[in-house]
């Protein structure tokens, strides 16, 4: 007997959420289907390969970016840059000089670097904090005030900050609030509850469930995301149908496989090569499980991604 | 795997407030208890008109067009005894939201009610009785098995067939309830769906004991399969019950704030 497939799209779908504005705006999300899975239906908004830039501009101390971005001299220049690069959709701005443990930015400073960025490029932004869940609450505030015309999305909120995070970005401002868990699904959930009952629409969410380096625990990462697409395909769960972000490229570069140089370790090769890979390999595998977008460091993995999404959802 | 589904039972012309509303179509009291209902969690309303054989038609078109453009078209459960009225209300029904159910199709006279649903393509509860309570689960299992040949012969998925036990009232059938609740274990063993008049088991009880006996019911219920029930989603502890049951059962994924979704 011949195979007959029969498409198994669901009646729930993930909801769409559009970054950025005018012709380089970018949808994240829309479909009804498992990841991937345009043999049951189309997916119409292919998931996006953001480019990192940090204002410390600690990622120059990789060769392969610094080539990139030869010439350049301020943060917005370097935007500019990125903006030509093959198979990039979005610009993703990380405040690492504001962490107070570190450089300690002010907010106000990182407000007039994302304005400096923002004049330089018209791609979608979306903006990392530094990790600090009260600087960042700070930080947000003005970033989102700098920014107001242009539909960022914020990275993230947490457990200890989604209130002033909420409020301030997603109220205040009407922007995009990313909500942020460590591979725990339970508080994936009650985070965008918890958003939601403050007031944020469930069309201005997105989620990042947490993420991984392959091989570092990626396992959980995989199943957390398989279980949000679950409840919020096949038992339609309202609290969960938020598009999936992942930054790769700060889990990707930092572990020992991407750190450790080539004289301590001459027969693993070039240390940037293993970057690359490391990146490519969890972006990929993110993409696979559910990730609407994924956020890459490295000018090769943003190339190969994009290819990768290209050749599996045309 | 889906969520287990509230059927709203507190629009029912038993309640005079309601009969009135309906006698001089005035929307007010019909729409605050179906606010009350959905606010509190009902998946479904249930209209229950009664016999209806004077007007029904005209009614049921009446209500249910209040009901879908008051509250974004809330999917609804017609309830008469009166065919055309229920033709009547499919009629003008938006299935944006889910499928009309018709309210009720037995063993018995009122089996043509599946022909009705499989002719409108309707959920149909399918009650398993003839005339009165069956003896036994030998004789439930038989009318299920003609209900079930019945749909499927005029084309209905039996997904669209809603199989009700037929809940008896403690007070004077205690010794029935197990039954009951092995048919529904049955009915979930063959892969059907289940409903039924969850709240009957406990009329003639104290008010204060009857939310108690009804969420020992349903999560009872509820282990051996129940995916559905005609219930009052204003019963606090009814629907607490209900959703930490879809919870254990893994219908819903668990977050701090599960009650207040």
């Amino acid at each position: 007997m011949p195979f007959k497939s029969t498409p198994q799209p669901f009646k729930a779908a993930i909801n769409a959420v559009t970054i950025g504005v005018g012709d380089k705006a970018m949808t994240i999300g829309g479909e009804n289907v498992l990841p991937l899975y345009t043999f049951d239906a189309p997916i119409a908004n292919p998931p996006k390969v953001g480019f990192e830039i940090t204002d410390t501009g600690l990622e120059l101390a990789i060769p392969g970016i610094a080539a990139l971005y030869e010439g350049t001299s301020t943060i917005g220049e370097r935007a500019k840059k990125a903006e030509t690069l093959e198979g990039v959709d979005f610009i993703s701005l990380k405040f690492a000089g504001a962490d107070p443990n570190g450089e300690n930015k002010s907010a106000e400073d990182c407000a007039a670097v994302a304005k400096e960025v923002a004049s330089a490029t018209s791609l979608p932004i979306v903006v990392e904090g530094c990790g600090n869940a009260e600087k960042d609450a700070a930080l947000f505030e003005k970033v989102a005030d700098a920014l107001a015309d242009r539909n960022v999305l914020f990275m993230s909120a947490k457990e200890e900050n989604y209130k002033a995070v909420g409020a301030a970005v997603g109220l205040a401002y009407g922007q995009k609030v990313g909500a942020e868990s460590s591979v725990d699904i339970n508080l994936a959930k009650q985070l965008n509850v918890l958003l939601s009952q403050l007031g944020v629409k469930n069309e201005n969410i997105a989620i990042n469930p947490g993420s991984a380096a392959v091989g570092y625990g990626f396992e959980y990462v995989a199943s957390t995301m398989e279980r949000i697409k679950a409840a919020a395909l096949s038992q339609n769960d309202t609290s969960l149908q938020m598009p999936i972000v992942t930054p790769v490229a700060s889990e990707a570069f930092n572990v020992k496989e991407a750190v450790v140089s080539e004289e301590d370790m001459p027969e693993w090769g070039p240390a940037e090569q293993r970057g690359i890979d490391m990146e490519i390999s969890t972006a990929v595998s993110a993409i696979t499980y559910g990730s609407n977008a994924v956020i890459l460091r490295h000018p090769e993995s943003v190339k190969t991604v994009s290819s990768f999404v290209k050749a599996m959802t045309e | 795997m889906g969520k287990f589904i509230v059927i709203g039972e507190r629009i029912h012309c038993i309640s005079p407030a309601i009969r009135k509303a309906m006698d001089q179509k005035d929307p007010a009291p019909i729409l605050k208890r179906a606010k009350e209902q959905l606010d509190a969690g009902a998946d479904y309303l249930d209209v229950n008109i009664g016999p209806a054989e004077k007007g029904g038609e005209e009614l049921m078109k009446w209500v249910v067009t209040l009901l879908q453009e008051n509250f974004d078209n809330v999917p609804l459960c017609l309830d008469t005894a009166n065919k055309k009225a229920i033709e009547a209300g499919i009629s003008v029904y938006n299935r944006q939201k889910g499928k009309p159910i018709i309210n009720s199709a037995d063993a018995g006279d009122r089996i043509e009610n599946i022909d009705l649903a499989a002719a409108n393509d309707a959920i149909c509860i399918a009650l398993c009785s003839k005339s009165g309570v069956p003896a036994d689960n030998d004789e439930r299992m038989v009318y299920c098995q003609e209900l079930l040949e019945r749909g499927m012969g005029l084309g209905m998925d039996p997904s669209d067939l809603w199989f009700d036990p037929l809940f008896l009232v403690i007070k004077g059938m205690q010794d029935k309830q197990k039954d009951c609740l092995e048919a529904i274990h049955m009915f979930t063993e063959m892969g059907l769906n289940t409903t039924g008049g969850l709240s009957n088991i406990s009329n003639g009880m104290p008010k204060d004991i009857r939310p108690i006996m009804d969420a020992a019911m349903v999560a009872m219920a509820m282990a051996n399969g129940l995916n559905s029930a005609i219930v009052n989603p204003c019963d606090k502890r009814l629907m607490e019950t209900i959703k930490s049951c879809d919870i254990i059962k893994d219908n819903c994924l668990y977050a701090d704030s599960y009650l207040e979704i």
